[in-house]
């Protein structure tokens, strides 16, 4: 199929499962729901793998000169193009909104590397995740939950949501897919509507991210004003060019302003400090939206979106010190606080956040293909631990706590080891996914003008391995211990295990893809970046150009991506660290159960401190919620005392004059004639004193 | 088909007369009727605007335009039918791309209130259903003519027309605080006209000076012939000391302000509305509210753009006022009608925003705003009837969960609620993305605070929209809700027109886009010189 017709394709067949399953699901489908989603999605999978190889081929027919060439001379007619230069143009499926008189803002796509990369991620997790729902929304029984229908219609309508966000080709209709994938996530949230932590929690997602999308819309605003387009390409190759509509030159403040607005919206929806707040509490929702959304791919929305722009972030020191530190400084805050965590899938929450740090930290060291890389694999694995997690809650009754269960291997097999392995990848162990994508970030950050970031991301590798492991070890080993109410744990149905092992293959080879293998380096045979990096490349030749210049402009010798042959102590420095992390908590947890306690005794108020996440959602409330509602109130009584007070003055005012004149016309004689009299005398008495 | 304008004025005023004479039990029937005729017939007028013909010609090109002589007094007629002294009153109406759509939004809204009016007899006051769909019908007359009308009496007695049968929707059908309600709507309403006919006055003497003797109340030659919009404009020509543009676009605006309304004149509306009966409150969001900007639209900018242009700062400010100082006070309700009286409050603010900045996307965005807050806001005040013929109290404190007792409505209310709160690829986005872009890039220099400020306003309207829901819709549901039916039959089939409607505005607003774009081009070939003059002498007093 042409390729325009399988970029349609891609967001249109999961939409087409979800409003079928929206129209027909309470009354026809019932608990067969899902067969339509699931069709659709996987459909549209495989319409993104036959895109990838379409891609691919236009990539290799472009040669890498062009790609290499393209930012700079895009004046080329496009129809002439080849290779990125022809990906890179977006293509229109159908005008939206009239822009000025005669032209029209369209609904375009846009198919790049970069897209199929997130494409291909973001449809392979929610195949795996739809699979997985199927046996999660059930009870013990196989029936159906309550909502069935409704959770598989909000699934697909996300999947939609997402795809539009990755294959927009322009600002308006990014920004559209941004808040598409907010409503789902906030329908999905407060599918448990009923209980009132998970409304709020939904709320909150809802409007924290609102906040972050404020910032967006304004960058999107302040780039239709400098660039007086909203067509990615254009806009690229303005920055790239530095000139302004109208060949004005673009000033480095606007270019930083555009940029920092822009991660704006990625702080809300990748939820970085300081508005991290909603993702925790987003896991109120069922764990297969946990796994999907707020682990896998929507929460990754804003690592794509800065990794989109990297041309105008690139062109922005300022910005990107920004991003690389904001990134940092959220690895390590949210590493901290899931050390003293108990709820399994908030402390996979605030790992979720930790990794985020991790990418926009590679995004803010100009390593995009790095962070992006990072985000592929952490996909997987991440995906993996939620659902193992939801196995588990699902064997407990709903019971998620690790200090009511333990020593869980024995009974619930195929959920520990995929659980295991995934623990591992997570915590960088070497030759699993995420030990590749990790270590590029760190050793690009140690390279970069910043390399204190990279030793941030050091020490939170090493607290990233020890509370993957604290969690693993007090839930799965040692001596079997069920919640109350529970009779025996038991594995988890073929739904449920199926996705888990297929993730947790991913978790282990996803990260071959972006490897070389058999020239040298670690271990003898892996060097980093491979055909992933290589594929990516042409989405960050104009950045990476950027970057260049402005790191020689500062005098600093340059190696982002690029290891030498020397620096693979960094990858035994990592491998050292994870198992250290691991034999720590193994040592902790297994061995001398006391030391985590004494710990926490010892340092009670930084242990209490993290345990209340920095009491940040106290903060916000003290800060933010509460004088904005007092704010509320004020204006309310000013329109009720103030304005109505008035308004009753006036009013008034007639009513007075007519109060002092009634007396006049009280209806009595005597009265009428003692008014004639006194006004006869009066008149006598002017008369003649005029006279 | 040239007088099908005419038609669907007088087809409700027909009707309301049927519904005098028919018996009492049939008032409904007939309204509906009625109602969907008119709508039906409107729908008859797409032909030129779908097709784009109605862009040929100049600002003030009309379609369906009929005229007719209609009070002639004094002076001496002239061949051409002009008056030399005297008044020259005449009954001319016409639609072009500010009208057409307002009016198409009319026809359907009325059309369904008077389906929502079908459950009249379980209303608390069950008096007179005669008087109610009477009046009602005489409303819709008013409001039609109001838009449709090109003489400026004729405008003026129309929007007379429609004052009195809303004094009396609300006053004698109403809720507890009705008389309260329904006076202070008439008084603060009829304080406007008051401005409105001084103006209407002292224009229709300016320009019989212009014209030598000719005077007109035509408002589309106001607009058009130079020789009178040089009078209007003129630096010199005063009104009672005031510079005679400004003092007449000054007592135009605070007359349509009222209605839109514009703080600190809106506290007629929350107390309005909470009194008025549901099909009425959906009326007074969805068509009425809108009479106010398309004056802004029809009236003070096209005649008076210097002083628009001299004033724009004051009427941002006002409006962003409105979008903020609206959205805080749904912050702090408690009542759920209230609540929605206010979030009009704060999305009429985006209107007005987008007139006061007086270029092409500006005004595209206020037209754009008005039709989505048209349909939206009628949506969410027939939701809130909804639940409150059922539950008999608005109290959002004492509600929670209906979402499990009523999963239809649930549904519908969730996207009636998010269309409102502006959500991408829903209507409400739309018109305010097109005002804050036009604001943002709007050649006035405080155009960007203002742009910052009102987005700011998207955040506050999640809020309070979100928080709502929550309590509301989501949560534990109360046992005292556990047994409300679902959306009824008729429920859902007044609620579906307007989804879909939220939907497709959303989605193609491009064809909604279409309808207007002429029209408002045709008004920027004059309105867009003066702008940058204004612009340009405001600066040069900044630099100086």
């Amino acid at each position: 199929m042409e390729l325009k017709t399988l970029a349609i394709l891609i967001p249109l067949l999961p939409l087409a499962g979800s409003a079928l399953v929206g129209a027909i699901g309470l009354r026809g489908l019932k608990d067969r729901s899902h067969w339509l989603v699931l069709a659709g999605v996987t459909a549209a999978l495989f319409c993104a793998v036959s895109l990838f190889y379409q891609v691919n081929t236009e990539l290799n027919r472009g040669g890498s000169e062009t790609a290499a060439a393209i930012g700079a001379h895009a004046q080329i007619d496009p129809s002439q193009q080849v290779g990125y230069g022809k990906l890179a143009e977006s293509f229109t499926i159908y005008e939206w909104i009239p822009a000025g008189a005669a032209d029209w803002l369209n609904v375009t796509f846009r198919v790049d590397p970069l897209t199929i990369v997130m494409l291909l991620t973001v449809l392979s997790v929610s195949t795996m995740v739809v699979m997985y729902s199927v046996g999660y929304m059930r009870d013990h029984h196989g029936h159906a939950e309550l909502g069935y229908e409704r959770f598989f219609a909000f699934l697909g309508l996300f999947v939609f949501s997402m795809c539009m966000l990755v294959l927009a080709g322009n600002f308006l209709l990014l920004y559209l897919g941004w808040e598409l994938v907010g409503l789902c996530s906030y329908l999905l949230i407060g599918f448990y509507y009923q209980k009132p932590s998970a409304a709020a929690a939904a709320k909150k997602a809802f409007l924290v991210n609102r906040i972050g999308d404020f910032g967006f819309g304004l960058g999107i605003l302040l780039i239709y004003l400098t660039f007086n387009t909203l067509d990615y390409q254009e806009v690229f190759n303005m920055v790239a060019n530095s000139k302004m509509a109208g060949d004005l030159a673009l000033s480095t403040e606007r270019i930083t302003t555009i940029a920092l607005l822009l991660f704006c919206g990625a702080m809300g929806k990748s939820a970085q400090l300081p508005l991290h707040v909603w993702l925790p509490d987003a896991m109120e929702g069922p764990t297969p939206v946990s796994a999907l959304i707020h682990a896998a791919t929507m929460v990754t929305a804003g690592v794509y979106m800065v990794a989109r722009c990297s041309v105008i972030f690139a062109a922005s020191p300022i910005a990107m010190w920004i991003v690389g530190a904001i990134g940092a400084a959220t690895a390590l805050f949210a590493a901290t606080i899931a050390l003293t965590q108990f709820d399994m899938k908030r402390i996979l929450a605030y790992s979720t956040l930790s990794q985020l740090g991790y990418m926009f930290l590679g995004l803010g060291v100009g390593a995009f293909d790095s962070a992006m890389f990072h985000l592929y694999t952490h996909a997987f694995f991440k995906a993996c631990l939620f659902l193992g997690a939801g196995s588990v809650m699902h064997a407990m009754a709903g019971e998620i706590d690790i200090r009511r269960f333990s020593g869980l291997r024995k009974a619930m097999p195929i959920t520990y080891f995929t659980f295991l392995i995934s623990g591992l990848a997570l915590a960088g162990v070497p030759l699993l996914s995420a030990f590749w994508s990790k270590d590029e970030i760190i050793h690009a950050a140690l390279a970069s003008s910043t390399p204190w970031l990279g030793w941030i991301g050091l020490v939170t590798a090493f607290l990233t391995a020890f509370y993957t492991f604290r969690m693993i070890f007090m839930a799965f080993h040692n001596e079997e211990r069920l919640p109350r109410g529970v009779e025996h744990a038991h594995e988890s149905g073929v739904w449920m295990s199926a996705p888990l092992v297929l993730l947790a293959i991913g978790a282990v080879f996803a990260g071959y893809v972006g490897v070389t293998t058999g020239h040298g380096g670690f271990l003898g045979m892996f060097e980093p970046h491979g055909a992933f990096h290589h594929f990516l490349a042409p989405n960050f030749s104009d950045a990476k150009g950027h970057e260049m210049t402005v790191a020689a402009a500062q005098g600093v010798a340059h190696g982002a991506g690029e290891h030498g042959s020397e620096s693979h102590w960094l990858m035994w420095l990592s491998s050292g660290l994870a198992f250290y992390g691991i034999f720590n908590a193994w040592y902790f947890y297994t061995r001398r159960p006391g030391i985590p306690l004494a710990i926490a005794l010892a340092s009670g108020s930084v242990y209490k401190l993290f345990y209340h996440k920095y009491y940040v959602d106290e903060l916000y409330d003290l800060v933010f919620v509460r004088p904005l509602r007092r704010l509320g109130d004020m204006c309310y009584a000013c329109d009720r005392f103030v304005i109505n007070g008035i308004l009753w003055i006036i009013a008034a005012i007639p009513r007075a004059i007519g109060f002092l004149l009634r007396g006049w016309q009280q209806g009595a004689m005597q009265g009428y004639a003692l008014g004639m009299v006194v006004g006869l005398v009066v008149i006598m008495w002017w008369v003649l004193a005029n006279a | 088909m040239a007088n099908i304008l005419n038609w669907i004025i007088f087809i409700p005023l027909i009707g309301a007369a049927v519904v005098l004479i028919a018996p009492a039990k049939q008032a409904k029937s007939i309204a509906w009727l009625t109602t969907f005729l008119v709508f039906i017939i409107s729908c008859l007028t797409f032909g030129p605007f779908l097709d784009g013909s109605y862009q040929a010609g100049d600002y003030g090109t009309m379609q369906f335009e009929s005229k007719l002589p209609w009070i002639q007094v004094g002076g001496t007629a002239a061949a051409d039918g002009s008056r030399v002294g005297g008044f020259n009153i005449n009954w001319h109406v016409g639609l072009d791309g500010l009208s057409f759509p307002l009016m198409i939004l009319t026809t359907l809204i009325t059309w369904l209130s008077a389906w929502a009016s079908w459950n009249f007899e379980h209303w608390n006051v069950n008096k007179g259903p005669k008087g109610f769909f009477a009046l009602f019908l005489i409303l819709e007359t008013g409001v039609l003519g109001t838009f449709a009308a090109l003489d400026f009496f004729l405008f003026y007695i129309f929007w007379e027309v429609m004052l009195l049968p809303m004094y009396f929707l609300i006053g004698v059908w109403g809720g507890p605080r009705k008389e309260y309600a329904a006076i202070k709507f008439f008084i603060y309403t009829l304080a406007g006209s008051v401005l409105m006919l001084i103006a209407l006055l002292a224009m229709y003497f300016a320009s019989a000076d212009a014209m030598g003797g000719k005077g007109t109340f035509n408002l589309i030659e106001y607009a058009t012939i130079p020789a009178i919009t040089e009078m209007f404009n003129s630096p010199t020509l005063t009104f009672l000391g005031w510079n005679f543009g400004k003092a007449m676009f000054v007592m135009l605006f605070i007359g349509f302000m009222i209605k839109v309304p514009l703080f600190p004149f809106h506290t007629w509306l929350p107390d309005a509305h909470v009194e008025a009966p549901t099909p009425i409150s959906m009326i007074l969001a969805g068509v009425l509210l809108k009479l106010g900007a398309y004056g802004f639209l029809r009236v003070c900018y096209p005649l008076f753009p210097e002083a628009g242009a001299q004033l724009a700062w004051l009427v941002a400010t006002l409006g962003v006022i409105n979008i903020i100082y609206g959205a805080f006070c749904c912050l702090a309700q408690t009542d759920f009608k209230r609540l929605v009286a206010y979030s009009s409050i704060s999305h009429m603010g985006y209107v007005v925003l987008g007139c006061a900045i007086m270029t092409d996307v500006g005004f595209q965005g206020a037209m754009f705003q008005m039709l989505a807050h048209g349909i939206s806001s009628p949506m969410c005040f027939f939701l809130v009837g909804v639940i409150y013929d059922r539950a008999h109290h608005r109290d959002l404190n004492r509600f929670g969960g209906l979402w499990l007792a009523m999963p239809k409505y649930g549904s519908m209310a969730t996207l009636g609620f998010f269309a409102s709160l502006g959500l991408p690829a829903l209507c409400g986005f739309i018109g305010e993305i097109w005002v804050l872009l036009g604001t943002f890039n709007a050649p006035f220099a405080w155009a960007k605070t203002a742009a910052v400020i009102s987005a700011f306003g998207v955040v506050l309207t999640a809020g309070y929209i979100l928080w709502m829901i929550q309590r509301v819709y989501l949560g534990k549901l109360r046992e005292e809700y556990a047994h409300y039916p679902d959306a009824t039959a008729r429920e859902t089939a007044i609620l579906f027109p307007m989804a879909v409607l939220a939907i497709f505005l959303g989605i193609l607003p491009k064809y909604t886009f279409n309808l207007m774009n002429g029209t408002i081009d045709d008004m920027m070939v004059f309105l867009n010189p003066i702008v940058t003059k204004a612009v340009a002498a405001s600066s040069i007093v900044m630099g100086g």
